[in-house]
């Protein structure tokens, strides 16, 4: 079927949506035509809004539309201790949880070799920086994911912050999990943060 | 255990099936390519949830159909199970009891198969590659962990390979410190398949040995042995096997950097076979190779009954024409009774044996099972 052309183009613009296929596409799109100019104005603003006006704070690499972002900047929280973890979506389910009022580090990815990505393409040496520079912190926890990669990862930075002295512990997951492998499947455990261990 | 009701639809050449069978011995007579093996496949993989020929589970779908569907009523000893599986071009669905199964590792193991294929007839000269996943297979039917530990420890290696290739031919100093990382995780999970694998070939040679004694009339005895790459050996506790691991991946690094591959590992292990403390591999005749792969399926069959108390269904695809009279009785003297069996042929001719005489015969053509008596 031949779409009109600002059909066929807002189409392309939800399929570099994950999850979004052909089919999809074109419900949104026809969707969309039905809607009030207002709401769709609104939604092309809030599209570009976020885009524009977030960034990575420049301490912990968290999304935020302010630098330092307002968990840094909150001083009622306990600056001695940062959990790093690695995607920014961490932080939120974190802090949800309301259990935890230290401060973040987001990696932004773990290492692996298989994707292509090592230490300089995750936001590593920028934790060990902050680490040299801030005399305040006196523990580490490091919760990225009990994968494999989240494992190594894991293991990695607790190599490079040996030379500090800093007390690095891993917060608890289940077993580590595999990955693409038949039998593997992606399990998601829950997180306890009682129960972290020193490394 | 046993099958009760077996249905396909649109799987392989068989459009739609509805299977009724017993608790016995099941003969399937039918000329070449009629889908006696496809038959054996459906069943072999709600065993296993994979094909045994063939790792691309589209070609298990009819031609020009969109999904396949296998469905099995199961008797065990405490209880029935309603089996499924889906294929379809998104995938693959697993139901137990029609509740879906979010990893394959919990339905494997519900329904317990041992295959006996002429492929099987090269276990002993064949590559290692086919040693090792016997022993997989063998144990993971009655381990869901020891299948976690497998597929963590493959996912490990390729991350290692990965890395070992990208450090050539000037490492730099953060994968110097990952390629460390990595073969911890590798030992780590290399020491629970090794200490594994030994247990296992520990109890397989248990069974074998006294199956094989019998069928040669107590000539000979059959001696397993695992074949690991690292210097370890069965007296080692986990941390020792481990701490070997490391030492061995630490020791040949540069060589491994070179060629871009992990050279020690439980992905290079092997089993030896002897008879009277000759090795089958290098001086078995065709029929003493023969002879121990008998022992070592008819030994399987026993260790999972050994392990969860009853024997598992056991396939038989072509093999009673390989082997030969007296074989094929001890073969059939084995099962008898005891195990449901589902044996294919294109003949019976110079088969007179009980067993068969007793079995229900179904006649398969062009997909389809006609039941004989
Ligand atoms: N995806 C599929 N869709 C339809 N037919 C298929 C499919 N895959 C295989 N077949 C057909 O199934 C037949 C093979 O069946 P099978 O392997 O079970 O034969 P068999 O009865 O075991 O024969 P043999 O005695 O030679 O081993 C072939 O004719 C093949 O064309
Ligand atoms: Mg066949
Ligand atoms: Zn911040």
């Amino acid at each position: 079927m031949q779409y009109p052309a600002p059909i066929a183009k807002l189409m392309e613009g939800f399929m570099k949506l994950p999850g979004i296929g052909p089919k999809t596409a074109s419900r949104l799109a026809f969707y969309v035509l039905e809607m009030k100019e207002d709401d769709v104005l609104e939604f092309a603003r809030s599209l570009v809004h976020a885009k524009r006006d977030l960034m990575y704070c420049s301490q912990c690499h968290h999304i935020t539309d302010v630098d330092p972002c307002r968990i840094c900047e909150d001083t009622s929280r306990d600056q001695t201790v940062i959990c790093v973890v690695q995607d920014a979506k961490d932080v939120i389910a974190m802090e949800k949880m309301r259990e935890y009022n230290g401060l973040y580090h987001v990696l932004h990815g773990a290492i692996s070799p298989m994707d292509g990505i090592g230490p300089e393409d995750i936001y590593v040496a920028e934790l060990i920086k902050r680490l040299q520079e801030n005399e305040n912190i006196q523990e580490v926890i490091i919760a990225t994911n009990s994968t494999i990669e989240g494992e190594a990862t894991a293991m990695y930075i607790s190599r490079l912050m040996k030379p500090t002295g800093i007390k690095t512990t891993r917060i608890a997951h289940g077993l580590p999990i595999g990955g693409d492998l038949e039998y593997a499947d992606e399990v998601t455990l829950s997180k306890a943060l009682e129960g972290r261990r020193e490394i | 255990m046993y099958i009760r009701t077996l249905r396909l639809k649109q799987f392989r050449n068989y459009d739609r099936l509805d299977l009724q069978v017993e608790n016995k011995v099941n003969l399937i007579l039918g000329e070449n390519a009629q889908g006696k093996t496809n038959l054996m496949e459906a069943i072999y993989m709600l065993a296993f949830a994979k094909s045994h020929r063939t790792a691309n589970d589209k070609e298990l779908i009819q031609w020009n159909q969109d999904f396949a569907v296998i469905d099995a009523e199961l008797e065990k000893k405490n209880g029935h199970a309603t089996l499924g599986i889906v294929l379809s071009s998104k995938g693959k669905k697993t139901k137990i009891n029609h509740l879906e199964q979010q990893k394959l590792s919990d339905f494997v193991g519900t329904m317990n198969v041992v295959m006996f294929a002429p492929e099987d007839l090269h276990l002993i000269k064949g590559g290692p590659r086919l040693r090792r996943r016997f022993i997989d297979m063998g144990i993971g039917q009655i381990s869901t962990v020891y299948l976690h530990d497998l597929s963590l420890y493959q996912r490990i290696l390729k991350q290692r390979n990965q890395l070992l290739k990208s450090m050539f031919p000037v490492p730099q100093e953060d994968q110097e410190i990952m390629l460390d990382i990595l073969s911890e995780q590798l030992s780590v999970a290399a020491a629970k398949v090794i200490e594994r694998r030994f247990a296992f070939l520990r109890l397989l040679e248990k069974w074998s040995r006294e199956i094989h004694e019998e069928i040669t009339r107590q000539s000979e005895t059959l001696t397993i042995r695992y074949q690991p790459s690292c210097n370890v050996s069965e007296e080692m506790d986990l941390s020792m096997i481990e701490k070997r691991m490391k030492e061995t991946l630490e020791r040949d690094k540069q060589q491994e950097i070179r060629r871009g591959l992990t050279l020690t590992g439980p992905h290079r292990d092997d089993m030896s076979l002897f008879i009277n403390g000759k090795e089958v591999q290098v001086y078995g005749s065709q029929g003493q190779q023969r002879t121990v792969a008998l022992s070592l399926k008819l030994a399987e069959i026993e260790l999972i009954y050994d392990s969860i108390g009853e024997y598992p269904i056991l396939l038989l695809d072509d093999v009673l024409s390989e082997l030969d009279h007296h074989r094929q009785t001890h073969l059939l003297n084995a099962i008898q009774s005891k195990v449901q069996t589902f044996v294919t042929t294109t003949s019976v001719d110079g088969i007179e044996h009980q067993t068969l005489q007793e079995a229900t015969t179904f006649y398969a053509k062009e997909g389809t099972l006609t039941k004989m008596k």
